[in-house]
């Protein structure tokens, strides 16, 4: 007896939409029993963990904090990887951003003005684009492999922001932390209404998802996108080029991973810190998974995983997990989501003696 | 420099370099059977917690590195069984099993925090080793000696075995080897195994040698730079050694840099913290201008196998 995959005629819009609802699902099925098994509330701990930031409001500005950088990396991974391009170069591209827009900080210590910010914002999106165009230069003209080149571009520039924060960048009034300035009320992102912690990061955040959603949906550059991905003999035929495609794959999700960077630093940091790279850049992976690499997608998907971040700290303080925990329930939600979209495509059929003539 | 501090210095780059090396065999024969498995360090925790909670358990750390063997082979299969049995993407559930392996970790170890576990006892008998200089050949435990073993291991497996063969075929033209009769996803499935296995094994070094006690994420990235290796050797075990002791000594450097003065201090650390990365940026530029096949990547290395008949 042996399990083979079947493709269906058509994919299934049922579980195309259903998958990751049925991923959620199972994730928290799953995660009671995993914890009960190593001695925890299994059941109390996933409702901490999945309820309590919902049924709180006051943990609703948290969500939205989480959720931003994670909704705007996510939407830049779902262009990158529509066209087949495989950047999993997000936490170095959102740390590239924090740097180009903490340079303009630096020299614009002394000044006063509103055009600061943008200016700033500006220097975030090309630090991203700048550490993407690396893996995109070697993979069009060497044709060297994006996963491993941005894979190890993310490591190399968390060395790069330790260096600054340890001597050129350094606060000489830090009492020897390796800490930037902090940043003046023009560099910092204002807050939405005096009171809360939600910056302009939220609706930013929400304004890429729809560009993004415009632009893949509506657009030449979309279809590009979309075609180069997902049939790249066709697309060749009609004269859209690979290499332009994997060029705009990369500066579109490095930059955004990159305004996604300045925004932090901007809003809730307001300063750089070695403790900056919190791995929202492999988190949004799952973020783009999960939104079925559709920006708006994105969106929900972007929420649900900042559930996940709020109600692990919740369970932190009142039960006392570990907050890496949460991992476990980011990294299942990822298992069942990868085997769901399988059947999007392919259904599983038992086949119980292999035709004649067959080899194992 | 006293030949004590030689043999300090020598001891510590072993150490180091130990761990990488396990974990970089184990992935050097999953790619080679056309796998691409980035839970490396997923895998590396999750052994580090078995082989610390058996240890403490039972008290034998030769049953602890058992455990922790494995525990990564058991969370291999879930890597396994997604992208082998249902051809899922492969990068992403990579990432998947390190993000999971980096919780499951954190909240299985979580009554061993702080604990310590009984250590290896070296291998070989201390009057072996009176001499400081004969310390840098007996001086260490066992998994050190397992390491260089297993090298010339897989080397040979690979070279000259007819199953080392078979396993190439399938990482080279999986189509092919399909159609003359070999079971693809079977080959693939003991690979992935044998790297998950390795992996633990790798972890456990991180809890039971390095330092016997228990701490969260104590693998510290070192499961991404095992990956790194695989491509810095270009799927060469012996190159894989090599360059194991010479990313060991670099991260060995990056602690002793300010100390050893010199040409070593005038480098700022996190420069040689970043060498292992951009070294490997640098190999994957000279594989590709050069083009030899012995020197490149599997050809099917992150395909998922659909056979087309």
């Amino acid at each position: 007896m042996q399990l083979r995959l079947e493709k269906r005629p058509e994919p299934s819009r049922v579980l195309l939409y259903g998958a990751p609802v049925l991923a959620v699902l199972l994730t928290m099925v799953v995660g009671a029993i995993l914890f009960s098994l190593l001695g925890y509330d299994g059941v109390g701990s996933v409702l901490e963990i999945f309820t309590r930031p919902l049924t709180n409001p006051l943990k609703w500005q948290d969500l939205g904090v989480k959720a931003a950088p994670l909704i705007i990396i996510g939407v830049g991974l779902s262009i990158a990887y529509r066209a087949n391009v495989w950047n999993i170069g997000a936490e170095g591209q959102y740390v590239a951003g924090a740097l180009g827009g903490t340079a303009v900080v630096l020299l614009t210590m002394n000044m006063e003005g509103p055009w600061i910010l943008p200016v700033m914002i500006v220097g975030g999106i090309l630090g991203g684009m700048a550490l993407a165009a690396i893996p995109a230069f070697l993979k069009t003209q060497l044709n060297v492999n994006e996963i491993l080149t941005t894979l190890m571009l993310n490591y190399a520039i968390v060395q790069l922001l330790y260096y600054l924060l340890r001597s050129p960048w350094k606060d000489p009034m830090a009492f020897g932390f390796p800490r930037t300035k902090m940043f003046t009320a023009d560099q910092s992102l204002p807050y939405l209404w005096s009171g809360t912690i939600m910056t302009w990061g939220v609706p930013i955040a929400l304004l890429v998802a729809v560009a993004a959603w415009f632009l893949i949906g509506r657009t030449v550059f979309g279809f590009q996108v979309r075609t180069v991905g997902s049939a790249p003999n066709a697309a060749r035929h009609g004269g859209f080029s690979a290499k332009q495609t994997v060029w705009l794959a990369l500066l579109a999700s490095g930059g955004l991973a990159g305004l996604a960077g300045v925004l932090e630093a901007a809003g809730p940091f307001r300063q750089l810190v070695p403790a900056f790279p919190t791995g929202y850049g492999f988190t949004a992976i799952i973020v783009a998974f999960l939104g079925r690499l559709n920006p708006l997608g994105v969106v929900i998907a972007g929420i649900v995983l900042a559930i996940s971040y709020v109600g692990g700290e919740i369970a932190q303080t009142t039960m006392g997990l570990p907050s890496a925990a949460t991992g476990i329930f980011q990294g299942m939600l990822l298992f069942f989501l990868l085997a769901g979209d399988v059947f999007v495509r392919y259904r599983l059929r038992v086949v119980s003696a292999r035709p004649a003539g067959g080899t194992a | 420099m006293s030949p004590e501090f030689i043999v300090a210095i020598v001891a510590a780059i072993v150490l180091v370099a130990t761990p990488i090396l396990l974990a970089g065999l184990g992935e050097l024969v999953v790619e080679k059977s056309g796998v691409l498995n980035l839970g490396v360090e997923g895998m590396m925790l999750i052994g580090a917690v078995t082989g610390f909670a058996a240890t403490a358990t039972w008290g034998n750390p030769y049953l602890g590195v058992i455990a922790a063997a494995v525990a990564g082979a058991a969370a291999s299969m879930i890597f396994g069984f997604l992208t082998l049995t249902l051809s899922a993407n492969q990068v992403a559930t990579g990432l998947a099993l390190t993000i999971f392996g980096g919780g499951f970790s954190a909240l299985a170890g979580k009554p061993f925090l702080g604990k310590t576990v009984p250590a290896f006892v070296q291998l070989f008998p201390d009057a072996l080793a009176l001499h400081p200089i004969w310390r840098v050949v007996f001086g260490y435990s066992p998994v050190v000696y397992f390491s260089l073993f297993m090298c010339v291991a897989i080397a040979w497996f690979l070279k000259r075995t007819r199953a080392g063969l078979i396993l190439r075929a399938v990482g080279e033209n999986d189509q092919s080897a399909h159609a003359i009769g070999y079971s693809v996803i079977g080959v693939r499935y003991m690979a992935v195994a044998f790297g998950g296995a390795m992996a633990g094994i790798a972890g456990s070094m991180f809890s039971m040698v390095m330092t016997p006690i228990w701490a969260e994420g104590l693998t510290a990235g070192r499961g991404w730079i095992a990956l790194a290796l695989v491509v810095f050797a270009s799927w060469r075990p012996f190159r894989l050694l090599a360059g194991a002791y010479v990313f060991g000594a670099v991260m060995t450097l990056e602690v002793h840099a300010k100390a050893a003065g010199g040409i070593f201090s005038a480098l700022p650390p996190e420069m040689w913290a970043a060498l292992p990365y951009l070294a490997t940026l640098l190999v994957l530029v000279l594989i590709s201008l050069r083009r030899s096949a012995a020197s490149s990547a599997p050809a099917c290395l992150g395909r998922p196998f659909i056979p087309t008949a």
